[in-house]
Order: C-alpha cells, then structure tokens, then sequence
C-alpha cells in the first residue's frame, strides 16, 4: 500500500534551526491506516503535526506527504495540497464571525463549489455530527464539545486523502470525546481516509486497529 | 452599526485624502492659469542698436518665446513733435531698434536678471528693462500662497496617511485568525482577503464619488451664483472629468496597498 507520509532522517527545529524538536526520525504513514502519536508535554507532537500541513519545514532530512517534498514545496502547491487535508485543533480554530453552517463548508468554500452543493454537504454533515439544529448559531453560542464537532465535519467536508488531528479531545468530557472519536473511526474506515492523531493519551474505545509512535528524546519510535 | 463604523473608521480618513488631492488638482490649475496670465501680460523691454529676430534672442536664451518689434514710425511721430526743424526721416535713421520680449512662462526674480545680464552682454544691446517690482509682487504672492497650500495639503496628507494606518492595524486585529485558519485550509490570498477587498473598494468608490461630486457642485451650481470674482471667472478649472479618474485611481492604489499589506502580514507562520 503506497505512503501517504514519508519521514527519512527528519530534523525539525524552531529559532531558526537552533533549536531541535525532532532529529533524525524516520517513519512513514500508509493510506488508510489510523495512527496515533503519542509523548510527553513538550515532546514535539504538535510540532510534527505542524510540519505534516507545511506550517514548518525540515531542517534536515526528508519529508514526503501526498508525494510532495515539504522542504522544497512552493506556497501555492502547498495551499493546494492543503484542500486535500482535514485538521482538527484542540482550541478548534472556528470562525467565530460565520455560522456553524459556513464554518463546516470552509474547506468547499475555497475549492469555489456552488452554494447548492455547499448546503447539500452542510445538512448531511451537521446531522452526522448530531449538530443540524445549531446551523444557524455561531460558535461561541455552543459548547466545546459541540465546537469540536463543528470542527470535525469541517475536516470531514471534502473527503479528504489524510486527516491530522492535534489533541482533538484534549478539552472535551468523555461523552463528546466518544463521539469525536467515533466520527474518525469512521472516517477511516468508510472513507478511506488516512487519519494521525497526536494526543497524550490513546482511548480505549477503539474498534479498529491502529498503529502508535512514541516520541521520545527527539526520536520517533513505533511502539505497535 | 458596526459595518457602518468599520466603512466610516476607512472612507473617512481616504475621503481627506481624495479632498486634499481635489484641492491640489484644483489650485494647481488656477495656478496656471494665473501665472499665464501673468506671462501675457508680462514684457521685458530690449533697445538694440542692430535688427534682432527672435531666432536671434532664443539663442541668448530659450526661455524668450515672442519677439515683436515696437513700430519705429510711432516712437519716431512723438520725438518729432517736440522737434520743429528736424525730419521724421532723420529721426526715424537715428533710432534703435526697440523689442517687447515675451517668456514661454513667468520667471522667478533670479532668472529674469540673468536673462537681462545675458541680453546685456550682447554687442548692439543698449538697454533692457525688465519692469519687474510690480509683478514680482503679485509672484510672490502667488509663491507665498502656493508653499502655505501645499503645507496644508501636505498635513492632511500626513494625518489621512497616519489614520489609514491605524485603520489597517484595526483590520489586521479583526482579520488575522480568520485569515490565517483560511490558509491552513488552503485559502489563496485574494480569497482570505477578499472581505476587505470588497469592503475597501465600495469606500474607494464612495470616496470617490463623494470627492468628484463636491467639486461637481462647486463648480456647476455654487460658482455661477456665488458672486466671488475668482470663482466665477474660473468656473471650468473647480472640476474636470479626467479628475474622477485620478481620484478614483489613486483610491484604489491606496486600498488595494492597504489591504495586501494586512494580508501579507497576515499570514501565518512558516519556519
């Protein structure tokens, strides 16, 4: 099964290349796979996650997503590979000046798709998410849990190839978080997307199997 | 409201602008036209012992336009009056030859006498006389009005610049993280920014109309009726058609600038 990540001797640092988070790490992600990052608080999880949409570059080493060379992608080959990913945060990163409705099409927005389609994807995903009634409101009239939801029929809207999650339950309570992971599972598993999830701790409730990395004194080890 | 404000906080500042420019486009043009009218009637006066063209007095200097020549005959008619025993004729042979020497625009008081110090070093120039105190008055006049205009000008330019800016920070506050969640989610520039677009180009429009219909109105119901001398003999220079391009040109480079700048510095970070 072809790679969707590749990482060969990855270095990644902040300052200006002084300071490394990840050095010399080597891994790769397949299509379709579920994969969790785990490590402590500070260890370079989000970090990671950052390079994998372009947000940072290697310092050293190789990093390939979809194919694409990171450290040598130009700006709008990166904003196009971009509209193929599906990010959740752990703050959500909503628009709190737009709807719940407009929030969860931003990623069809972009791909310039008609409204008719835009609200056909809106009403089918905001009742996946169990958010139909909330269309209207904006996101600082719901609930965390609610917002986090929002945020993961956002990432969900275009059927995306990889689907990166930085902490996605890390502010909910248990029954929001059940239902988040469930919408990933499902992702995974009916879309074919391939979903990273970095978190500091794997839940249980996990029917699928999935594969684990550790990140540990700046190395990356699979541990599953 | 808040869209109103946020559209006023923008046109309001770009409207001082587009006015500051209207007056300077306006005062430019009456300027002009005064100045050449100083130039019209303005003659520098040249006795030359030999015949002198105009080729003649460009080649002294090119700033000299018209030459003509003041008719002997008639300066000849008044001396002989005062004359009884000498002929026109005679009188007439003796003459110089007198010029009225015209400039292609009004000069400063240094330039003039370095003309009348060029004209003097000619061979067969007796006298030049430039009669200049009365019009150098009325130039420095218009000098003096033209710095404290400009001055003005340059201030609210200062100020309008300044209240731009602050506006653009304004907006980059209000803009940054929908911005910035729009480029992870792959949003071109243009499209991230595209609120601010539209919202600046309907303030440019605005400004603009709102700047090119003051003048409109000056000039075609305020002027003819006012009874101030300067404007009614000036009508035509308060507003010209091209005056809405410019004023809209210049709207829409300074809104286009402002709000790629915010965009740009908007985006978010890559390391």
């Amino acid at each position: 099964m072809a790679n969707v990540i590749t990482a060969s001797k990855l270095t990644l640092a902040y300052d200006g290349g002084r300071k490394e988070i990840i050095k010399h790490a080597s891994f790769s992600v397949r299509k379709g796979e579920f994969v969790f990052i785990t490590g402590p608080s500070g260890s370079g999880k989000s970090t990671l996650l950052k390079s994998f949409y372009g947000a940072l570059r290697p310092k050293e080493g190789k990093l390939t997503v979809g194919g694409l060379d990171m450290a040598r992608i130009g700006q709008s080959k990166l904003l196009e590979l971009r509209t193929h990913l599906g990010i959740i945060f752990q703050d959500y990163k909503l628009i709190n000046e737009w709807t719940v409705e407009k929030n969860v099409v931003l990623p069809l927005i972009i791909a310039g798709y008609s409204t008719d389609i835009q609200q056909t994807q809106a009403k089918k995903l905001l009742r996946h998410v169990k958010l139909t009634e909330q269309a209207d409101r904006y996101p600082l009239e719901l609930s965390g849990g609610e917002q986090q939801r929002v945020g993961v029929a956002r990432a969900l809207s275009k059927n995306p190839f990889l689907i990166l999650a930085d902490e996605p339950t890390g502010n909910l309570d248990e029954y929001s978080s059940n239902v988040i992971w469930d919408l990933m599972e499902n992702a995974c598993d009916q879309l074919g997307s391939t979903v990273v999830v970095v978190t500091h701790r794997i839940p249980t409730i996990f029917n699928i199997p999935y594969r684990h990395f550790i990140i540990e004194n700046k190395g990356i080890y699979e541990v599953r | 409201m808040k869209s109103v404000r946020d559209h006023l906080m923008f046109l309001l500042p770009l409207l001082a602008i587009l006015l500051g420019i209207e007056f300077f486009l306006v005062f430019n043009r009456v300027t002009q036209s005064s100045e050449e009218k100083l130039r019209e009637s303005y003659s520098i006066l040249v006795v030359s012992e030999k015949a002198m063209s105009l080729k003649d007095f460009r080649r002294i200097d090119p700033h000299i336009a018209e030459a003509a020549p003041i008719p002997k005959a008639r300066i000849a008619k008044e001396i002989a009056r005062g004359m009884k025993n000498t002929p026109d004729r005679e009188i007439l042979a003796a003459l110089p030859h007198f010029y009225n020497l015209h400039l292609d625009r009004y000069l400063s008081r240094q330039s003039v006498e370095r003309i009348r110090q060029k004209l003097l070093a000619v061979k067969g120039i007796k006298k030049v006389e430039t009669f200049g105190e009365n019009h150098r008055a009325k130039y420095n006049l218009f000098l003096f009005l033209k710095i404290i205009f400009w001055s003005f000008v340059g201030l609210m330019g200062l100020v309008s610049i300044f209240l731009v800016v602050k506006q653009m920070e304004v907006w980059q506050m209000a803009h940054r993280e929908r911005m910035q969640i729009m480029e992870i989610f792959g949003a071109p520039m243009l499209l991230r920014s595209g609120v601010l677009f539209r919202m600046g180009i309907v303030d440019a429009l605005l400004a603009t109309v709102i700047t090119a219909g003051i003048f409109a109105l000056l000039r075609y119901y305020y002027a003819p009726i006012s009874g101030i001398e300067i404007l009614m003999d000036r009508q035509a220079l308060l507003f010209e058609l091209k005056d809405v391009a410019i004023l809209g040109g210049i709207a829409l480079f300074i809104v286009i600038s402002a709000v790629l700048t915010v965009a740009v510095k908007s985006r978010g970070p890559r390391e």
